[in-house]
């Protein structure tokens, strides 16, 4: 069976069996949107440079069986250090041996999305599908069709979430090569906060697809630190699509770290629906070998006085592609606007490749817009000024290429997560 | 402790260096003035190694070793060091972590052991006493935003850090307040001892009254064209370098 034919069968199953409802008639209209719009070719503007062909010619398996345990998932890598509250999911199921908890505001909500749907349900239908547009992206249409199970985080007003979550999602692909899609729906409601880990992390040598799509809805006053680690070694392909709908005076801290992955694609999209808003977007993408990284981002600023300030940062190695390209789009009523906007590379060898593109598309006048990119090496002065007082070339450049880095590390409060930020930059020179 | 025979280096095709010849002894203060442009800066930079210049004749030894081959970071660890004309800043390397790693790469590179963090800290807290520097330079990035004069005088903070056999100071006064240029000075000549030597790049006889030199030396279009003791910078004052352009020219 083709990749496409496989998704047909898989959807005619699930429609065989399924209800009525709300919720199967939008996956309906979905798998209709997927149908016309098929997975992005590079002959799409916005995915020019990224090549899907392999995964559409994919002989992929979409059940989530498999044979880990806990412990060899422990070693996989769940993050084991960090404090936190934990949902795993393995080839897009729950593996609810591996969750902690250790929360005790019994109001805050934390299950997989499944469960969501049956014991919240009003809540879910309140916001499922509410935020994201399948009708222009095949990738979303397609997850939003024939979902695996994720996340259902729910802090309700007022709450707040004392230790970060995090979100692991480990694809084993030990045996067979793996399509899943993930689908998490975050909720903070008005005056509440929380800290949110997306983990990624293989096993395997098969070839696995994984196309993810999150929902995240941050309302009035609210605040969310959301942090993505992509750490999925091996023959892994990773489409993202994290769509975050806030309201006034909200807060939000978004770093994605690609640390690892053969192919990677994020699509972040910040849609600011009010007042006083605060959007930080930073990354950091070190790819080498023959590693792929694209990072989309779009954001809206659809209402006056708010402020987005983005910086990506990227060290390229061997021959490793990037691609950043960031849209920052102001609405006309979006008066006072401040929107800020970097991509910084340094290239390690002549064979790695960077596009980069950043975009404004401003239809409001009293705003404060400024954009930019760079692409270079490692400057020379700074690295003979530290060898000129004994320190050799590597360590030279390990210093410099963590400063580098710094920037982005700064942003992220988990010192866990920095510490592992650190030896990959170690383990990847 | 260093011997330049017949010294040649170009960039880009153009000679810049043309044949310098200079011999230091353990212990001594060498100064070398000259007009702008004349190569003072090259000579110190093909010192220390850096490879942006062809070097297309003549040899140097330093403490016996063949200067030349060796990368920037061992001459460093055997001794020499440059403060820079320029010193460049660092955004995101602190100080102290950077003073340590220097410390420690040349001690291992002497098969010692890397200094424990607690007596590096005190070492450094008594280097900074001794050269009168600021706590809150150290706490800050490399140079990152430092002032010209805290720039220059971090330069000599790292030299007293890095206790070199050798030290070239490119300019190390220009920029400097009066009492930074006495700060300064007076923590040059605490390292002045009978194994230390220095070659003290400056465009001041100010400076040579504070750090009294042994011999002077004018460089002039890539050579050395004149020699003395230290009147010969107080002549230099007075009489500016036309009449020493006049006699090379005339030489030709
Ligand atoms: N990278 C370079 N490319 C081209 N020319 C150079 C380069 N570096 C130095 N030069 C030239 O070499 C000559 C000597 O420069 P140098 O910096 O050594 O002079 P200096 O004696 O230190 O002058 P100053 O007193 O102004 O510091 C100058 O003419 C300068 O323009
Ligand atoms: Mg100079």
């Amino acid at each position: 069976m083709t990749f496409l034919e496989q998704i047909k069968s898989d959807f005619n199953l699930y429609t065989a069996q399924a209800s009525d409802d709300h919720f199967s008639r939008l996956r309906k209209e979905a798998f209709a949107a997927f149908e016309q719009l098929g997975i992005p070719t590079t002959q799409l503007e916005e995915w020019k440079y990224s090549n899907l062909r392999s995964v559409q010619q994919g002989n992929f398996t979409t059940s989530c069986v498999s044979n880990l345990d806990a412990d060899s998932l422990i070693k996989a890598g769940v993050l084991n250090t960090i404090e936190s509250n934990k949902l795993v999911f393995v080839n897009g199921c729950l593996f609810p041996e591996l969750s902690v908890w250790l929360e005790t505001d019994e109001r805050i909500k934390i299950c997989s999305l499944a469960q969501a749907r049956k014991d919240f349900s009003s809540i879910f239908d309140a916001h499922f599908g509410k935020y994201i547009n399948f009708s222009k992206d095949g990738l979303l249409a397609l997850n939003t069709a024939l979902m695996s199970d994720g996340a259902f985080v729910f802090v309700p007003e007022g709450a707040a979430l004392k230790h970060p979550l995090m979100i692991t999602n480990i694809t084993d692909a030990n045996e067979h090569a793996l399509f899943q899609q993930p689908r998490n729906l975050i909720i903070i409601e008005k005056n509440a906060s929380a800290s949110i880990i997306e983990n990624y992390m293989a096993v395997g040598a098969y070839t696995s697809f994984t196309n993810v799509v999150n929902e995240i809805f941050v309302g009035e006053n609210a605040s969310l630190e959301h942090y993505k680690v992509q750490r999925a070694a091996g023959n892994t392909y990773h489409t993202n699509y994290t769509q975050l709908h806030q309201l006034a005076n909200t807060n939000i801290n978004q770093v994605t770290l690609t640390l690892d992955g053969q192919w990677v694609r994020n699509n972040l999209h910040f849609f600011m629906n009010g007042e006083n808003c605060n959007s930080l977007l930073y990354g950091l993408y070190i790819p080498d070998g023959k590693q792929f990284v694209d990072n989309h981002s779009r954001v809206d600023h659809a209402k006056p006085n708010c402020f987005s300030d983005e910086k990506y940062k990227g060290i390229l190695k061997d021959e490793a592609t990037a691609v950043f390209n960031g849209k920052i789009v102001v609405h006309e009523d979006a008066q006072k606007t401040n929107a800020y906007q970097r991509n910084q590379n340094i290239l390690l060898s002549n064979t790695a490749t960077i596009n980069t593109k950043p975009q404004l598309e401003i239809f409001a006048d009293d705003v404060k817009c400024t954009h930019g990119a760079t692409i270079g090496q490692l400057d020379e002065e700074p690295m003979f000024y530290l060898r000129s007082r004994g320190i050799s070339e590597q360590e030279a450049r390990r210093l410099l290429l963590n400063a580098f880095a710094d920037d982005i590390a700064e942003k992220i409060k988990i010192p866990e997560l920095v510490a592992i930020l650190e030896s990959e930059i170690e383990r990847k020179l | 402790m260093i011997s330049i025979t017949n010294l040649q280096a170009s960039i880009e095709g153009k000679s810049i260096l043309n044949g310098i010849n200079l011999e230091i002894k353990p212990g001594e203060v060498h100064a070398i003035m000259g007009p702008n442009g004349a190569g003072k800066s090259t000579l110190s930079s093909v010192l220390a190694g850096r490879s942006d210049y062809d070097i297309t004749g003549g040899n140097v030894t330093f403490l016996g070793k063949n200067l030349l081959e060796l990368s920037p970071e061992d001459r460093a660890r055997e001794g020499l060091f440059l403060a820079f004309q320029y010193p460049v800043e660092i955004p995101g390397v602190s100080s102290t972590n950077f003073l340590k790693t220097a410390i420690n790469e040349k001690r291992k590179y002497h098969g010692l052991e890397p200094m424990e963090a607690t007596d590096f800290l005190k070492f450094m807290r008594s280097k900074m006493e001794e050269m009168e520097m600021d706590k809150s330079l150290t706490s800050r990035s490399l140079n990152e935003g430092f002032s010209g004069g805290e720039k220059k005088r971090n330069e000599v903070f790292q030299m007293a850090m890095l206790e070199p056999k050798f030290c070239i100071m490119d300019e190390t006064d220009s920029g400097l307040d009066i009492d930074a240029l006495r700060l300064v000075s007076a923590g040059v000549n605490k390292l002045r001892n009978s194994e230390r030597s220095f070659l003290v790049i400056t465009h001041y006889q100010r400076l040579l009254d504070y750090i009294v030199p042994d011999f002077v030396h004018v460089l002039y279009k890539g050579r050395i064209v004149k020699s003395g003791d230290a009147s010969l910078a107080k002549e230099l004052e007075v009489k500016g370098y036309d009449w020493i352009k006049q006699e090379v020219e005339a030489a030709v």
